[in-house]
């Protein structure tokens, strides 16, 4: 009789024994949907070149994945990520990290980024909160949140729509899921993969350690409920008003459309320099 | 070949995470009555007829230390 074998831990660093987030985090969730895409469209690690910032959801990629994988600077992940696909456009390159890293401190990557629309997989995995460094307020805290650095509650607006920031920017591929959707979540990384241009996921992730003990939202199961019961399809979503839509999380493929990508049009650019193809593209272009 | 496996080592305990117990609609889990290695409670498997291998249990899991056996499809079925 043979031992049932779990299929993804085929994918993990023979040298790590055991994840590294907290009892009942979301990022285990999130990390075992990436490695369900990558084995239902068929595709090897080798295929992939995994870049990720500094945070919790950093730790996904970087000791855990049996695969290329690069734990860069704070907020920069996506800048490495773009040299990267510059020099090996035949990678595919994914980034995963969090909302403070993708976000707050490199923010205006991901906005040049996504405006560029190079090919690539941006997963942003947001836990309203810098959990690593011990509970501060991020620019994604609710209002009103008591946390290490606001105790009398934070007095800041959030930002609340990152998916739309970066829908306006120009990437060809913008969902969100929480964590109470793996199943979905995983189809649109599949999508997000086989995308020609930037995708962009972003999901929302239960921190029980630092969000939900310090502020009472519960552990990881009550927050897991909570998702399930605020998150809205954006179906559902658009027939309703923006007053009704307060404190909901309206989940869903936002944007899936096909734009030039970079590194297409900078091959293209280099071949009609060198005087590969000339005058006809030219014509077809002018 | 049995239908579920935990892995006792790898998990971090029904009290601080609890997910697959919370996710599993046939109540299949119940709390150990013994630590692990690492001194969480892992779950144990009691009800192992009742499992419709949804597979729940092992998406959800952050620690990845369940798993499912693939369903038996009936023939013609995708």
């Amino acid at each position: 009789m043979n031992e049932l074998v779990h299929p993804y831990h085929c994918f993990i660093r023979p040298t790590v024994t055991h994840t590294t987030f907290c009892p009942g985090c979301g990022d285990g969730t999130v990390a075992q949907s990436i490695l369900r895409a990558i084995d239902g469209l068929g595709m090897d690690m080798d295929d992939f070149v995994f870049v990720s910032g500094i945070g919790c959801a950093a730790w996904i990629p970087s000791p855990f994945f049996n695969a290329d994988v690069l734990h860069t600077t704070h907020g920069r992940p996506i800048a490495f990520a773009f040299g990267i696909k510059m020099g090996l456009p035949d990678k595919k390159v994914m980034v995963v990290s969090g909302d403070g890293d993708l976000v707050a401190i490199g923010g205006n990557h991901l906005i040049q980024n996504a405006r560029r629309n190079i090919e690539m997989t941006v997963i942003c995995v947001n836990n309203g909160i810098y959990g690593m460094t011990g509970g501060q307020a991020a620019p994604t805290t609710p209002m009103g949140v008591k946390t290490t650095t606001t105790p009398y509650g934070t007095f800041e607006n959030f930002f609340e729509d990152i998916s739309g920031l970066v829908i306006a920017a120009g990437a060809s591929f913008v969902a969100r899921w929480t964590t109470a959707h793996p199943r979905q979540l995983t189809n649109s990384i599949k999508k997000a993969i086989q995308k020609k241009g930037f995708a962009f996921i972003e999901v929302l992730s239960q921190c029980p350690v630092q969000f939900g003990r310090k502020m009472g939202t519960g552990n990881a199961v009550q927050m897991l409920e909570d998702y399930k019961k605020r998150s809205i399809s954006i179906k559902e979503a658009k027939k309703l008003s923006p007053e009704e839509l307060r404190d909901r999380i309206v989940v869903g493929e936002f944007v899936d459309l096909d734009k030039p990508e970079m590194v297409e049009e900078v091959t293209r650019m280099i071949r009609r320099a060198s005087g590969e193809v000339q005058e006809v593209v030219d014509a077809g272009r002018g | 070949m049995d239908t579920l496996r935990i892995y006792d080592e790898l998990c971090k305990g029904v009290e601080e995470c609890g997910i697959c117990i919370y996710v599993c609609k046939e109540e299949v889990f119940r709390p150990s009555e013994t630590l692990n290695q690492k001194g969480y409670r892992p779950p144990v498997i009691v009800n192992e007829d009742l499992c419709t291998q949804c597979e729940n249990c092992m998406i959800f899991c952050p620690d990845l230390a369940v798993v499912v056996s693939e369903k038996k499809r009936k023939k013609g079925s995708k």
